[in-house]
């Protein structure tokens, strides 16, 4: 039974709907249209973000450069467009020029952590740690620090619109729940994340599929930072710099497994959803930041040590 | 699907464990789970009433919203513990938020507020443009909303803003500095370290001390201008930089007090820490008025700070909010005097020094 429960991919969705249950009597406001509102609001970037961030761990992977990958893309997005001199600045194609350069970028550091973990068969932690403080330092020194602003309307269009920032998230969610599900590649994916000894002795491109991971990681970090940038007007080469955690965190609540080979983007946005109600309800509780961030470090942790109740049950051993 | 894909796909699907099974299964539930995840939200989000803020009593009482970008400095703790002090005082409730130094994060504390029905806003964004949409959307729910110490930028948003005079106040410390160098008689190359200067703030506090050290290169010559980006370590790395690459500094001014202990740290490792009159002493100055300057400014190792008053700034904030509500006209920027505190008047200014209230030895 035990083994079940903790086995099971709704666990996280039944932990929402207690918690709503529990919380809705004590946070004033919690329980309300509008409030729900801001809750999907919040989660939209996160669950973007941490969608592609379940391609990468299923492949037992990890990607910590996806909040550089998000400050990079901001910038260079904004500063191709920003009416402050941009240089697409006024002219029609300026807005999916910009949006374009920033896939594009997102996919290229995906692709360069690829190489790394695939090819060079560097630790992705290392790498992607590595590449973090090397994007992350790049957007700092190309904007010297400073923010860009003035960006067109059709630019911020998305983060003015709650239903078309909703859907073109729910469209990124179907899609690669549709790859992981019905592809040959989601089940490539898997197989790599389970064993990629065993996957390659199969006949499976080991490496294709890792490059493939990343790459569909740094894209779906570069469509997040879309949102977040329209969202906020500002190009910021600091943009969402303390969210890594969130971003893991999420992934792992919802049950995809940091071991590899088990997870489902379904099961992220149950744990995105689960991280957007506990910030949102305790900031309606008026709990202090701190407080907050020890509820949610505690949750992550819980989290993390489900997931290894998990890989032990599986019959494997951690060490 | 040719064969050897299909064989791959047979063989890969057979190194699964039953755990990948089981999520296959669930996988395929994916139409179910996802509006059921959403639909689960409205539902129970959507069961109730948003309770207006009330006190037992029944009548409405006052609350106010504040939102800050960060508490990691004393500024920012003194200045939250002043509104709140301000509120209580007037009898008023609050809710409170830290957006951690992330202004998404913000946006959705100040609509959070929006949802709680709050009758005021104080607001301390991370910079002067990203709060915009977070005052638009303050502006939309009719709620008056203050930003607190940094104002907004030029937009269609509509705030009001309380602010100490940064470009006077750092102009007026500095310019004590230079008398202090005059006295020695000598002529003294001199750094500045600089905040933030996406921050409105950190560019008035700048452009003060470059106005300061204008026409007075006889006596001062500005030999590094180190970026801080508000941030400690990258202060104490470029001042440890500027007084290996100048070791005959002996002017130091810093945008912002919280900044001190890395240059105070600098200052030691090159062995040019020294009080008033002693020998070798390097004329320190510094803004916002913290306990950590002002402990430095009593025993003498610091010369003058710039200070920002945080009392004066929390009530102006707090009443620009009442007469909001009231439906009085505000003036759309409150400017906060300061002053500057140094060695002569340290002891008679202390009462409106906010330093000085939260002080704190000094660890030599």
């Amino acid at each position: 039974m035990f083994q079940r429960v903790i086995q099971s991919g709704w666990l996280t969705l039944v932990l929402c709907a207690i918690y709503c249950l529990v919380m809705a009597p004590f946070a004033s406001g919690f329980a309300t249209f509008e409030n729900a509102g801001n809750v999907l609001v919040a989660m939209l970037p996160l669950l973007i973000v941490a969608s592609g961030q379940t391609i990468v761990l299923i492949a037992a992977g990890i990607d910590l450069s996806v909040t550089s990958v998000i400050a990079l893309t901001s910038i260079a997005g904004a500063a191709m467009i920003t009416t402050d001199g941009g240089p697409l600045a006024g002219t029609a194609l300026g807005t999916p020029v910009a949006v374009a350069i920033m896939l594009l970028v997102g996919s290229g550091v995906g692709l360069a952590n690829g190489f790394c973990v695939a090819w060079l068969k560097m630790p992705p932690f290392i790498v992607t740690l590595t590449s973090m403080m090397l994007f992350s330092g790049l957007a700092v020194w190309w904007t010297q620090s400073k923010s860009i602003y003035h960006l067109p309307s059709s630019f911020l269009f998305l983060g003015k619109n709650m239903w078309a920032a909703t859907m073109v998230t729910g469209l990124v969610v179907i899609g690669i729940h549709w790859l992981l599900t019905r592809t040959l590649i989601g089940v490539r994916l898997r197989a790599v994340g389970h064993n990629a000894q065993t996957a390659r002795v199969s006949g499976v491109n080991v490496r294709g599929t890792v490059l493939i991971a990343y790459v569909l990681c740094g894209v779906s970090a570069a469509l997040a930072s879309i949102l977040i940038t329209s969202q906020l007007e500002t190009g910021s080469p600091v943009q969402w710099q303390n969210n890594l955690l969130d971003v893991v965190g999420a992934t792992v609540i919802g049950g995809t497994s940091l071991y590899g080979g088990r997870g489902s983007v379904c099961w992220t946005a149950s744990g995105v959803l689960l991280l957007a109600l506990i910030d949102n309800s305790l900031n309606l509780l008026n709990l202090s930041h701190f407080t907050i961030m020890m509820s949610k470090g505690a949750v992550i942790l819980l989290a993390a040590l489900l997931d290894t109740l998990r890989f032990r049950t599986n019959g494997a051993s951690v060490i | 699907m040719s064969w050897i894909d299909q064989h791959h796909c047979l063989i890969a699907s057979n190194a699964a464990s039953t755990s990948e099974q089981q999520a296959a299964r669930c996988n395929g539930a994916f139409f179910l789970y996802l509006p059921l995840c959403l639909s689960l939200m409205a539902f129970f989000l959507g069961c109730g009433e948003s309770a207006p803020s009330t006190n037992t009593g029944g009548a409405k009482k006052v609350t106010i919203g504040i939102a800050f970008e960060t508490l990691q400095t004393e500024y920012w703790a003194a200045g939250f513990d002043a509104i709140k002090s301000e509120l209580n005082q007037r009898g008023f409730t609050f809710q409170e938020a830290i957006a951690d130094g992330d202004p998404n994060r913000q946006l959705q504390q100040v609509k959070n507020f929006i949802t709680r029905k709050v009758d005021g806003i104080i607001l301390v964004p991370k910079d002067a443009k990203s709060c915009i949409p977070a005052i638009r959307a303050a502006n939309a729910a009719k709620i008056p909303i203050v930003l607190f110490n940094r104002p907004a930028g030029e937009s269609d948003a509509k705030s009001v803003a309380v602010q100490c005079d940064n470009y006077k106040i750092s102009k007026e410390t500095v310019e004590y500095m230079v008398e202090q160098a005059a006295k020695v008689g000598t002529k003294h190359k001199a750094m500045i370290v600089l905040g933030d200067l996406g921050d409105i703030n950190a560019v008035g506090r700048r452009d003060g001390f470059e106005a300061a050290v204008a026409g007075k290169e006889a006596l001062i010559e500005v030999v590094a201008r180190v970026p801080s980006e508000w941030n400690q370590e990258k202060a104490q790395a470029g001042v440890v930089n500027g007084l290996q690459a100048h070791p005959e500094i002996s002017m130091i001014f810093t945008s912002s007090d919280f900044l001190l202990p890395s240059i105070v740290s600098a200052l030691k490792s090159a062995g040019k820490y020294y009080k008033h009159d002693e020998k070798g002493h390097v004329i320190l100055g510094g803004f916002d008025g913290d306990a950590t300057a002002y402990q430095m400014l009593k025993e003498g190792y610091l010369d003058a700070t710039g200070v920002q008053d945080v009392y004066f700034e929390a009530s102006s904030s707090v009443q620009a909010i009442v007469d909001m509500i009231a439906g009085k006209d505000v003036e759309p920027l409150i400017r906060d005097p300061g002053f500057v505190l140094h060695r002569d008047n340290c002891e008679s200014m202390a009462a409106r020094t906010w330093g000085a209230s939260v002080s704190k030895p000094s660890k030599k």
